[in-house]
């Protein structure tokens, strides 16, 4: 049965979408499984047949997808997700995430987070980069391993497709302005690529276990963990100093919706106002490193049904140069580009739609 | 049995149902799927009003709720559409979205009339 309609998107010169995604199953990576941990398996023979699923802890929820209502549940291959992005989304750029490997945060052997992080990004390069001239995507990079992340990173920075870094900061602990991580935001700024940061609703397991043990449908997990995950680490950051150490470095907090954003630069300088002696490291109130070094991705926008609340909240942080589009498709809240255009047009000038939909994002990308 | 009128518009054979829970058709230019419900036929845009999706080729099926005791059931087999997209269910009877009914795909009335299906706007 078709899940297409038959309409295209047309208005702006130029569309990029910022986050797509790859459904990178155990067959698709284990060829691509490098070092020891290639051999272990192979030796291991069959009997280890079903070990994605221990490698990748899941929070076990019952999901929207296990129903069968929703029909688009895979990428598909990179001539059909190259279709869908550029006839029914009409996209001219978008930029490939995992799915999977979002959760590399919380795979608890460190060294093996390593080998898959360099398993996906041969994968990625592999069999969607080097194909459709449409495609970049983000190199993901294990935090556990923080030396063996930045040669990672050291090694992809030359690759024209490789677009950012995609630092998995599901699940990830200790939170990331710790000093650990330092290594790894090094070696991003020397790429001259934005950092990405994404959440997964798995991550809730690892970042909050007692919300986890509490909260027994997907819903409740889906509608705090993804915002909640990005305000823990985002006053790391930010208190820690981060954008301090590392000046050239671009941030981009991806798929949490809008609200949050305005909400939490005021409250994060309102905190700084009373509590600057946590924060030694800076020069300048929080905001102003909002100001200078991050970006947001806008799906999954909240309140379609009220545009002229999201054109507020978008106002209230200078969406206006920091809003990026994105999709997020095929996952099961994806936003069509339309959703967007419509708000974004109906109270800003061209020249923000511009910028929402191609300008910022070519300039933080580097396409 | 009533005559179609200028406000009837031929959208398919009633043996096209035959077997099958839907049809889809175009009917001036608007995708339009016909359903059986039961014994009753109903006619629902097949344009998904929260983006766009092909609402009306998803899945037919029918909701988890709860009894009057407070226990989960499986209920409305038969009933509920939902948009292939996004999942959002639709009551094919009267197009509304089962978690907001602010938001509702347009219906029309069916006519059968002669083996033929009419739909009216």
């Amino acid at each position: 049965m078709s899940t297409k309609t038959k309409r295209s998107f047309e208005g702006v010169a130029t569309v990029v979408d910022t986050d797509v995604h790859l459904t990178e199953s155990q067959a698709d990576l284990m060829p691509y499984l490098e070092g020891p941990f290639a051999e272990l398996i192979e030796n291991a023979g069959e009997k280890y047949g079903g070990f994605w699923g221990n490698w990748y802890p899941a929070a076990g929820y019952f999901s929207p997808m296990d129903t069968g209502r929703i029909e688009i549940d895979s990428a598909g291959d990179p001539h059909e997700l190259r279709d869908w992005e550029v006839e029914v989304l009409g996209v001219d750029r978008a930029v490939l995430n995992p799915t999977q490997n979002l959760g590399l945060g919380y795979v608890h052997h460190d060294e093996l987070s390593a080998a898959l992080a360099h398993a996906y990004n041969e994968y990625l390069l592999d069999t969607y980069l080097d194909d459709v001239s449409e495609f970049y995507g983000s190199a993901v990079v294990s935090p556990q391993k923080p030396y063996a992340a930045a040669e990672e990173i050291d090694d992809r920075a030359d690759e024209s497709k490789i677009v950012s870094i995609m630092f998995p900061t599901s699940g990830l602990h200790p939170p990331a302005g710790h000093s650990m991580y330092d290594p790894i935001y090094d070696a991003i700024e020397r790429s001259g690529l934005p950092v990405c940061m994404h959440n997964g609703v798995s991550g809730l397991m690892a970042s909050f276990p007692l919300q986890w043990r509490g909260f027994s449908r997907f819903m409740e997990a889906h509608a705090f963990v993804n915002p909640a995950q990005h305000m823990v680490n985002v006053a790391s950051i930010i208190t820690h100093g981060v954008p301090e150490r590392f000046p050239d470095l671009d941030f981009v907090i991806m798929e949490a919706g809008l609200g949050w954003i305005p909400y939490y630069i005021h409250r994060l300088d309102e905190e700084y106002s009373a509590a600057r002696h946590d924060a030694p490291e800076l020069t300048q109130p929080p905001s102003a490193y909002f100001e200078d070094q991050f970006y947001f991705t806008s799906q999954p926008i909240e309140g379609t049904g009220d545009p002229n609340y999201v054109r507020n909240v978008i106002d209230a942080f200078g969406g206006q140069e920091k809003l990026m589009f994105s999709s997020d498709y095929p996952h099961f809240d994806f936003d069509h580009s339309d959703a967007l255009l419509d708000i974004v047009r109906g109270g800003f000038e061209d020249g923000t739609v511009e910028n929402v939909f191609s300008r910022t994002a070519d300039r933080v990308f580097g396409f | 049995m009533p005559e179609p009128t200028g406000d009837h518009h031929y959208a398919a054979d009633l043996d096209e149902l035959e077997g099958t829970d839907r049809l889809l058709t175009e009917v001036n230019g608007l995708e339009v799927a016909v359903f059986r419900v039961e014994d009753d036929l109903y006619a629902v845009s097949n344009y998904c009003v929260h983006q766009g999706g092909p609402a009306c080729e998803g899945r037919v099926s029918g909701i988890l709720t709860v009894d009057d005791e407070g226990e989960l059931i499986y209920d409305r087999n038969g009933e509920i559409v939902s948009c292939p997209w996004h999942g959002w269910e639709f009551d094919i009877r009267t197009g509304e979205h089962l978690a907001n009914p602010r938001y509702r795909l347009p219906t029309f009335d069916v006519l059968v009339h002669d083996g033929e299906i009419y739909i009216e706007w």
